[in-house]
C-alpha cells in the first residue's frame, strides 16, 4: 500500500515510466472527488473468511461428481461422459476467460480494472485443477473407447472416410496436445499470479509491469491458438465430419462471459465478507458490466455469423450439424438459447442502473452462468441425444460436481494471497475509476 | 479580432438579460458552480470550450432522457426493418431464392440490424440536437466581444434574469466570492431579429417546392399510358445481336456462328464408360450376353416386341425374314436395292448378341444406325427378341419344361 | 491565382498563453493561414492529376461497359470488388478510433481520431464508386434501393449483396453523422476566431450555434456515447456484411465461418495502416507534431502488430480447417492459393500482412517514423493483395477444371484503381486545409489542465 501512496503524490513520474501503454495527451489521472486513493484500508486478505464457502464447495464437488459417475453409468457410460464434457468445458471457460482477460488488461496496460486484476489471476488458477478433471475424458480417449469420440471407432472412420484425418483424430495425439494445451495454460497462468505477487516487494512495480506487458504479447497469441484447438479438440471433433473456422472464437467469447459473471460475484461475495469493499467500487462493477453485456452481443455476433453462413450455403457435411440442432425437440432449445443467451440478457443488462446495482448483477450474473452452461450442453448433446432435448439429474449432478471442485480449488489458492494487485503501478488511478 | 460585428446599439439600453463571470480554469469554475447550485438557482448555464468530467455533479445537472428516445427509435427501426422485408419479399412480391421458404429471417437480419442502427444514429444526434436547442442563430451573449473565446480558452458562468432566485445585489455578490476574472452584464439582443430572414424562406420554399417536382412525376407516370415505347440509352444491351444456326460470326476465329463443345466434354448423364452396355463388348470381342442392368424377363420381351415392330419390322418384316413392307415395295419399284437380311440365317444366329446391338446402333449396307432413335436399352430389348425371333425357328421339344410338354399333349 | 508559400507557415511558436489556446491556434492556423505550404499544392496537383485518371478510366468503363475492365469469365468480380473491399477496409478505422477506443477510454486518440473519421468518409465514397460502376448501368442505382416503382418490384433483401446497400449506405450516413457531430464545437471555435465574414457565415452556419453550454456538453456527451455505441456494432457488422457477400457462397476459399471477424480484423488493420501513413506527413507538414506525438504513432504501430496477428490466426485457422474439413475442394483452394496460378499474390500478402509488422517487436521500430510510415505503406498493399487472393484465386480455379481460366487486369483497371487514390487524397488534403483536422475539444479535456482539480 505504501506504493500505492507514492505513486499518488506522483501520479506524472508513474504514467510516463510505466510503460508505453500510457499516454501523455491521454492521461486521465481522475484523482477529483474520491479521495480514497490514499487512504484505502480495506481488508484484502480472504483469511478464514471463505473457508465456510470453500467446504460446502468441496463437499458438494464429492458428492457431485460421485453422483455422476454412480448415474451416469460409470466413468465410461456414455451419459456421464457426455454431461461432464458439457460441465467440464463450461468450468474450463471461466479458468481460461480469466486468464485471456488478465493477459487483456496487462497488453493493454489498463488502469481501470488493476483493482480487480488479483481476482482475474487467482481465478486463472483454476486451469490447474482442471486440467486434473480433464482425465476422466482423456482416460477413454487413451484406451481408444470411443463412447464420446466416435472417430475413435473404426467403423466410423470407414464409414465417413476420415482417413485423412488421422494424424490429428488419433489418441495418441489428441492426448499430447491435451498436455501442450493445460501444460502452458498452468505456466502461463502461475507465471502471471507469480510475477504480480512479486510486484508488491517494493520498487519491483514497474519493472515487473513491464516484464508482465512484455510476456504478455507473445503469450496471448499463444493462448489465442491454444484455446482454439483445445475447444476443436474437446466440442468440434464431438461430430468428426463437421468443420468450421470460427469455432475457437465462439468458446472464447463463453470464456470472457463465464469469467466476467464469476468475477462480477466474486466481488460482490467479497464485499458481502468485508474484502475489498471500498477499493472496487461501482464504477468498476459498471465496467465489468459492460463487458458482460458487449460480449452478450459478442457471442450472438459470433454464433449467428457461424449458423447464418452454414444455413445460406446449405453444405451437407456442414449443414448437418445444425440439422441436428434443428430437429424434434431441439428446434425450441435452440430458440430457447437464443433467446436466453441473447435477448433477455441484452435488455437487461443494458441500464446503466442494472449495471451498478448489486443484487441485479447477482441475478444477471447467475444468469449468464446458466445459459453459458446450457450453450455448452447444446453443443455437446445433440451429437449423441437424436430423439431430443433430454437435461437428467447426471448433467445437474456433473455440474455441480465441476463448479463445486473448482469454487474449492480456487478458494483455496485465494486464501494465502492478497486479493489487491497492490504493487501495481497506476493503482491509485484504478482505485479512482470512474465511467463515463 | 478588429471588427466587432454587433456593437451594443447606444440609443436606448436595453433590459438585463442576465450577469456573467469568467474564469480562467476549471477548477475555479466549478467552485462556482458549486456555490451557485448549493445556493438554489435554476436559471443558469456555465459555458466551456470543451466537455469538463465532473461539471454535470458541480452543477447538478440531471441525467438526460436521450438514451431513452435513442431506444425508442431502435425500436422502431428494427420493426420498420423487419415489417417492411416482410411484407416485400413474403407478401407483395413473393421471390423464391435458392430454395429457400419466402420468409427466411436469417437472411433479415443484416438489414433489420442496420435500420436499427441507422434509426438510433438519427435519434441520436436529433434528439441531442433538439433537447438543446439548437439551432440557434442569436444569443444575447453574441454581444460580448470576450465571450467569443469561450471556444478557445476561456470558462464563464452565467445566471438569467429570469431566475426566480436572481437578484440584483445578491446574485452579484455571490458570483464576486468566487474570483471571476470579470464580472460583466449581459443585455438583452435588440439589434439581431427573431424573424428568419425572408430570402432564406424563399429559398427554402422554392427548394422544398421543387424537391417534390420528381415525384409528381413519378406519379404522373404511374397513371398515365406512353404514347411511344421506352427510351433506350444503350442499344447493345436492350438488343442483344443473336447469331443463327450456320450464320457466320465474326467473333470467332473459324467465323462460324455455331460453336462445338470444347473437345472431351461430355454432357451430363452422357458418360458411356460400360463397353458391354453401349459397344456391345466385352474387352475386344462381342459380347454373348445381356448387360448388367438388361433382365431377360417378361417386360424386356414386351419392349423388345414393340421397339421391333415400330423400327425393324417395316423392313426385316414382323418374323424377321428379311420381307416387310418397304422391301415389298422396293422389289415392286425394281430399282436396285440390297434387300434386308433375314435374321434366320444361319450366319446371323451364330452372331454374338453384342454385334447385334453393334449392327442395331451404327448400321450395315444400307441399313443405318438407330442409336439416335433407339436408347441403349431399348437395342438391348431388341436383341433379345431378336434372338427369340430365331429361336422360334429351332426351337426342340426339349426346351421346354415338363410342365409345357404336359400342356402340348 | 495565389501563389504558394515558400516557407511552412505552420511551423514556428504557438499563440497563446495558456494550453488551451495553444491548441487552439496549433489547429486553427492549419485554415487560418493564407497561404498552405508548397507541398501541399504539389500533393493536391499529384491527387487532381490522379482525380483526372480516375474520371477519365470511369468515364470510358461507363462508356464502353464493362468489359473494359480485364473481366472474363470466370472471374466477373475482378479488380472493382477488390477494390471496393479493400477502400470499405480502409474506412473502418476512422470509425474504429472514435467510437471503439472511446468506449475502451483509450484517450490518446483524441490526437488522431478526427482526421481519421474523414479519411472513414473519403475512403467509403471511393469504395461506392466502384459497386455502383461494376453494376454495368450506373445510371441505374436507385434500383439497388426500396423505391415503389411501375413494375410492382422489391429488392431481394435476401441477397447478400442488397445487405452491402444497406451496410454501406448505414455505415456512410452514421461516420457522417458522427464526424459531423464531433467536429460542431470546433466548428464554433472556427466561427469565433474567423475575422471574414464569409468564413463566420459558413463556419457559424455549420456550427449551428454552439456555444459550449455545459447543459449541451451534456446531451452532447451522452450522444456522442451513444453513437459510439451504435457505431461500434455497426463497423462490426459492415465489413462482416461485406464478407457474406463471399462466405455465403458455396465457392472453396469463399465459404469460411470465420470471415465475418477476419475482414474486420482484416479492415482495422489496413485502416489503421492507411491512418498511419496520412498521420506521418500530415503533423509533419501541418505542424501537429505537438498533439500527434511519437507516442501515438507508437500505439497505432502497436495496434498494427496485434491485428496483422489476428490476420495471421485467420490464415493460419482457414489453412488448418481446410485441411482438417478432409472436404478435397477445400483442401485444393488453399493448396492453390499457396502454390497455384496466384501463388507469388498469396506470398506478397503473407509477406505484407504477417510478416512485414512483425519489426514491430522492437520499440525501436515502433518509434521510427520512417520505418512505420514504410510498413503502413507495405500493410495497405498487402492488404490490397489479400483481397486479390480471396477473389482472384478462387474465381479461377473452383470445382471444375473445365470452369477455369485466367484473370489479365487490362490498363483500365490499373488506372481506375490508381485513379481511386486521386479521389481519396484530393478530398484529404481538401479536408486537411479548410475542416478542424484534430478535435481541439476533445484534446482540451483530456490534458492535466483541463480537469477539476479539488473535492
Amino acid at each position: 500500500m505504501a506504493d500505492a501512496k507514492d505513486k499518488k503524490k506522483n501520479p506524472a513520474a508513474s504514467a510516463s515510466s510505466a510503460g508505453p501503454g500510457t499516454t501523455d495527451t491521454g492521461e486521465g489521472a481522475h484523482d477529483e472527488g474520491h479521495g480514497h486513493g490514499s487512504e484505502l484500508t480495506d481488508v484484502i486478505e480472504l483469511g478464514s473468511r471463505g473457508d465456510g464457502l470453500s467446504k460446502s464447495a468441496l463437499g458438494v464437488g464429492i458428492v457431485g461428481l460421485v453422483l455422476s459417475v454412480v448415474l451416469g453409468g460409470g466413468v465410461f457410460g456414455l451419459t456421464f461422459q457426455r454431461a461432464y464434457l458439457a460441465a467440464f468445458m463450461w468450468g474450463l471457460s471461466i479458468s481460461l476467460g480469466a486468464l485471456a482477460w488478465v493477459t487483456i488488461q496487462h497488453l493493454m496496460a489498463a488502469r481501470a480494472s488493476i483493482v480487480m486484476r488479483r481476482l482475474g489471476e487467482v481465478i486463472a488458477q483454476g486451469v490447474i485443477i482442471m486440467a486434473l478433471l480433464a482425465l476422466p475424458l482423456l482416460i477413454p480417449v487413451l484406451m481408444h473407447d470411443p463412447v464420446l469420440y466416435s472417430w475413435l471407432d473404426h467403423e466410423v472412420v470407414e464409414k465417413f472416410h476420415l482417413h485423412s484425418k488421422e494424424p490429428w483424430l488419433s489418441s495418441a495425439s489428441f492426448a499430447v496436445r491435451m498436455a501442450i494445451y493445460f501444460g502452458f495454460f498452468i505456466v502461463f497462468a502461475r507465471f502471471l499470479l507469480k510475477t504480480s505477487i512479486k510486484q508488491q516487494a517494493p520498487g519491483q512495480g514497474l519493472a515487473l509491469a513491464a516484464k508482465l506487458q512484455a510476456r504478455s504479447a507473445p503469450g496471448m497469441i499463444a493462448f489465442a491458438i491454444l484455446l482454439t484447438f483445445c475447444s476443436i479438440d474437446f466440442l468440434m471433433t464431438l461430430d468428426p465430419i463437421w468443420f468450421s473456422t470460427i469455432f475457437g472464437v465462439y468458446y472464447f467469447s463463453t470464456a470472457i462471459l463465464t469469467f466476467c459473471s464469476v468475477l462480477m460475484l466474486g466481488i460482490i461475495w467479497l464485499q458481502s465478507r468485508g474484502v475489498l469493499s471500498s477499493a472496487i467500487t461501482a464504477e468498476h462493477r459498471h465496467d465489468v458490466g459492460k463487458f458482460m453485456f458487449g460480449f452478450i452481443i459478442f457471442w450472438t455476433y459470433i454464433g449467428f455469423s457461424q449458423f447464418m453462413l452454414i444455413w445460406y450455403a446449405n453444405i451437407p457435411e456442414e449443414t448437418h450439424w445444425f440439422h441436428d440442432r434443428l430437429e424434434g425437440s431441439w428446434k425450441p432449445a435452440t430458440l430457447v438459447l437464443a433467446a436466453l443467451h441473447f435477448a433477455i440478457p441484452f435488455f437487461g443488462l443494458m441500464s446503466r442502473e442494472v449495471k451498478r446495482n448489486k443484487g441485479a448483477m447477482v441475478f444477471w450474473s447467475l444468469w449468464v452462468l446458466a445459459v453459458c452452461w446450457f450453450d455448452m450442453y447444446w453443443l455437446v448433446a445433440p451429437n449423441f441425444l437424436k430423439d431430443g432435448v433430454s437435461i437428467g439429474v447426471v448433467d445437474i449432478t456433473t455440474l455441480l460436481g465441476v463448479g463445486g471442485v473448482l469454487l474449492w480449488f480456487v478458494l483455496w489458492r485465494a486464501k494465502d494471497v492478497s486479493l489487491l494487485a497492490s504493487g501495481a503501478p497506476r493503482l491509485d488511478q484504478s482505485l479512482a475509476f470512474e465511467n463515463i | 479580432m478588429s471588427d466587432t460585428p454587433k456593437a451594443a446599439t447606444p440609443e436606448a439600453p436595453a433590459p438585463l438579460y442576465g450577469v456573467l463571470a469568467e474564469y480562467d480554469d476549471p477548477t475555479t469554475l466549478a467552485r462556482a458552480a458549486r456555490k451557485v447550485r448549493d445556493a438554489g438557482y435554476t436559471r443558469w448555464d456555465t459555458y466551456t470550450p470543451f466537455p469538463i468530467h465532473g461539471m454535470d455533479k458541480a452543477m447538478g445537472i440531471r441525467m438526460t432522457k436521450l438514451p431513452w428516445i435513442v431506444l425508442v427509435a431502435a425500436l422502431i427501426g428494427m420493426t420498420v426493418g423487419t415489417v417492411f422485408q416482410y411484407w416485400t419479399n413474403a407478401v407483395n412480391y413473393r421471390w423464391l431464392v435458392s430454395g429457400k421458404p419466402f420468409w427466411s429471417w436469417p437472411a433479415n437480419v443484416p438489414i433489420i440490424f442496420e435500420m436499427t442502427i441507422l434509426f438510433s444514429a438519427f435519434a441520436a444526434l436529433g434528439g441531442m440536437l433538439v433537447l438543446n436547442n439548437l439551432p440557434l442563430p442569436a444569443h444575447p451573449l453574441d454581444l460580448k466581444e470576450r465571450f467569443r473565446r469561450v471556444t478557445d480558452d476561456k470558462f464563464f458562468l452565467f445566471i438569467l434574469v429570469r431566475d426566480p432566485k436572481f437578484d440584483d445585489r445578491e446574485t452579484r455578490e455571490l458570483l464576486a466570492a468566487t474570483s471571476p476574472t470579470v464580472l460583466d452584464d449581459v443585455h438583452e439582443d435588440r439589434s439581431s431579429s427573431d424573424q428568419v430572414p425572408k430570402g432564406l424562406v424563399y429559398a427554402l420554399l422554392i427548394a422544398g417546392a421543387a424537391s417534390l417536382v420528381p415525384f409528381a412525376l413519378f406519379a404522373k407516370a404511374r397513371e398515365s399510358k406512353m404514347s411511344h415505347g421506352r427510351i433506350h440509352v444503350v442499344w447493345d444491351m436492350d438488343f442483344t445481336p443473336s447469331y443463327k444456326p450456320q450464320s457466320d460470326n465474326p467473333l470467332f476465329d473459324d467465323q462460324r456462328g455455331m460453336r462445338l463443345p470444347p473437345a472431351g466434354s461430355v454432357p451430363v448423364g452422357h458418360l458411356r464408360v460400360d463397353d458391354h452396355m453401349y459397344q456391345g463388348k466385352i474387352g475386344q470381342a462381342f459380347a454373348s450376353t445381356l448387360p448388367q442392368g438388361i433382365v431377360a424377363d417378361e417386360s424386356t420381351m414386351k419392349l423388345g416386341k414393340a421397339q421391333f415392330g415400330i423400327y425393324c419390322a417395316p423392313c426385316h418384316g414382323q418374323s424377321g425374314e428379311g420381307n416387310g413392307p418397304i422391301n415389298q415395295r422396293a422389289e415392286t419399284l425394281k430399282q436396285g436395292w440390297v434387300p434386308p437380311s433375314n435374321l434366320h440365317q444361319q450366319y446371323l444366329r451364330d452372331q454374338a448378341a453384342g454385334e447385334i446391338f453393334r449392327t442395331i446402333t451404327h448400321g450395315i449396307r444400307n441399313m443405318p444406325g438407330y442409336a439416335s432413335q433407339i436408347d441403349p436399352e431399348e437395342r438391348w430389348a431388341i436383341v433379345l427378341y431378336v434372338r427369340a425371333l430365331q429361336k422360334s425357328r429351332t426351337a426342340q421339344v426339349s426346351d421346354l419344361t415338363d410342365a409345357e410338354r404336359a400342356q402340348l399333349k | 491565382m495565389v501563389t504558394p508559400s515558400t516557407t511552412n507557415p505552420y511551423q514556428g511558436p504557438l499563440k497563446g498563453d495558456n494550453p488551451f489556446a495553444q491548441i487552439t491556434d496549433n489547429v486553427s492556423r492549419i485554415m487560418e493561414a493564407p497561404k498552405p505550404p508548397l507541398a501541399w499544392y504539389i500533393a493536391l496537383g499529384f491527387a487532381l492529376m490522379l482525380l483526372g485518371i480516375f474520371g477519365a478510366s470511369l468515364g470510358y468503363v461507363v462508356w464502353e461497359g464493362i468489359g473494359a475492365w480485364g473481366h472474363i469469365h470466370p472471374v466477373a468480380w475482378g479488380f472493382p470488388i477488390v477494390n471496393f473491399v479493400f477502400w470499405v477496409g480502409i474506412g473502418h478505422a476512422g470509425t474504429l478510433i472514435s467510437a471503439v477506443l472511446f468506449l475502451f477510454r483509450q484517450n490518446w486518440r483524441t490526437a488522431i481520431n478526427r482526421f481519421a473519421e474523414a479519411m472513414t468518409i473519403f475512403a467509403v465514397v471511393c469504395a461506392a464508386v466502384f459497386p455502383g460502376v461494376h453494376i454495368g448501368r450506373p445510371w441505374l442505382p436507385y434500383w439497388m434501393f426500396p423505391i415503389p416503382n411501375q413494375m410492382g418490384m422489391w429488392p431481394q433483401f435476401r441477397s447478400p449483396l442488397e445487405w452491402d446497400v444497406f451496410a454501406v449506405g448505414t455505415y456512410a450516413t452514421v461516420s457522417i453523422l458522427f464526424w459531423y457531430m464531433g467536429m460542431i464545437p470546433d466548428f464554433a471555435t472556427f466561427r469565433d476566431r474567423s475575422v471574414s465574414t464569409v468564413r463566420r457565415f459558413v463556419y457559424g452556419l455549420l456550427a449551428m450555434g454552439w456555444r459550449g453550454s455545459s447543459r449541451q456538453w451534456h446531451r452532447y456527451e451522452r450522444a456522442y456515447l451513444l453513437l459510439a455505441a451504435l457505431a461500434t456494432p455497426l463497423v462490426l457488422s459492415v465489413h462482416s456484411v461485406v464478407s457474406f457477400d463471399f462466405a455465403t457462397s458455396q465457392l472453396p476459399g469463399w465459404h469460411t465461418t470465420i470471415f465475418p471477424p477476419y475482414f474486420v480484423a482484416g479492415a482495422i488493420f489496413g485502416g489503421f495502416a492507411m491512418v498511419v501513413v496520412l498521420a506521418v506527413p500530415a503533423r509533419q507538414f501541418f505542424g501537429l507534431k505537438k498533439i500527434i506525438t511519437m507516442k501515438h504513432l507508437e500505439l497505432m504501430a502497436k495496434v498494427i502488430l496485434a491485428t496483422g496477428m489476428i490476420v495471421g490466426y485467420a490464415y493460419a485457422m482457414e489453412m488448418f480447417i481446410a485441411w482438417y474439413s478432409g472436404a478435397m475442394y477445400e483442401q485444393f483452394a488453399f493448396l492453390n492459393r499457396a502454390f497455384g496460378n496466384f501463388a507469388w499474390a498469396y506470398w506478397t500478402m503473407i509477406f505484407c500482412n504477417v510478416l512485414s509488422p512483425q519489426v514491430f517487436w522492437f520499440k525501436k521500430m515502433r518509434t521510427n517514423v520512417w520505418v512505420i510510415f514504410v510498413v503502413g505503406i507495405i500493410v495497405n498493399v498487402g492488404m490490397w493483395f489479400e483481397r486479390f487472393v480471396i477473389i482472384c484465386t478462387s474465381l479461377t480455379r473452383d470445382f471444375l477444371p473445365a470452369n477455369w481460366g485466367a484473370f489479365i487486369p487490362s490498363p483500365i483497371d490499373y488506372a481506375t484503381l490508381a485513379g481511386s487514390f486521386g479521389l481519396f487524397f484530393t478530398l484529404f488534403l481538401l479536408f486537411c486545409r479548410y475542416l478542424p483536422m484534430v478535435a481541439m475539444a476533445e484534446v482540451k479535456a483530456f490534458i492535466p489542465e483541463g480537469h477539476i482539480h479539488d473535492h
